[in-house]
């Protein structure tokens, strides 16, 4: 028991020495690796990812109308093949955004997690 | 050199964040619900095994009784 609680001990030495020896580097070297990827991310992000503003309101708006014109008129016919590929892709995306909102407000990845007393029986 | 951005069209990037916002919703809402109707279920349980236990105890004394009176 007496020897655990010194190797313990000992690990927690070295553990703060080195922190304090080595932890500035490592935070630098960190700093330095994201760096250059952060900023990557923000160029693309900047234009592509930002929210609609209020000022998007009427391209939203004539962008509405054109669809539901197009599908009025029966223009969508005209649409190439690989046209409407695109666009299927497009509205595939938009439905992962909401799966993704869905897994942020059931705060879990996979299943809702309800608290209960049910015990699931183990395979091992 | 790097591809340039792409302008994304407004109408894409209010359908992708309005997405986001109606599935953070709708995800909160069925996990409260559930919750909920889980709660119910515990809570019947719950009373079932009081109910249970006072069969049990009442039965039992039933029995000291009767084992009474025979002896």
């Amino acid at each position: 028991m007496a020897k655990a609680a010194q190797k313990l001990v000992g690990l927690g030495t070295r553990l703060g020495t080195s922190l304090a020896t080595q932890g500035p580097k490592v935070a630098g070297d960190a700093l330095q690796w994201s760096r250059p990827r952060l900023s990557k991310f923000w160029y693309y992000a900047r234009v592509e990812l930002t929210p609609p503003m209020p000022a998007d309101v009427p391209a939203i708006s004539k962008g509405f109308s054109k669809i539901v014109d197009s599908a009025k008129t029966g223009k969508f016919m005209n649409l190439t093949v690989k046209e409407a590929w695109v666009n299927t892709l497009v509205c595939a995306e938009v439905a992962f955004w909401f799966f993704i909102g869905e897994q942020i407000g059931r705060r879990s990845f996979v299943g809702y997690n309800i608290k209960s007393d049910y015990e699931p029986h183990g395979y091992i | 050199m790097a591809p340039a951005p792409v302008a994304v069209s407004p109408l894409i990037k209010f359908g992708r964040y309005s997405a986001l916002l109606l599935g953070i919703a709708y995800g909160s809402r069925h996990h409260k619900s559930l919750q909920k109707k889980e709660d119910g279920i515990l809570a019947r349980k719950e009373q079932a095994k009081a109910v249970e236990e006072k069969k049990k105890v009442a039965a039992e004394a039933g029995m000291i009784y009767r084992n009474a009176v025979k002896v």
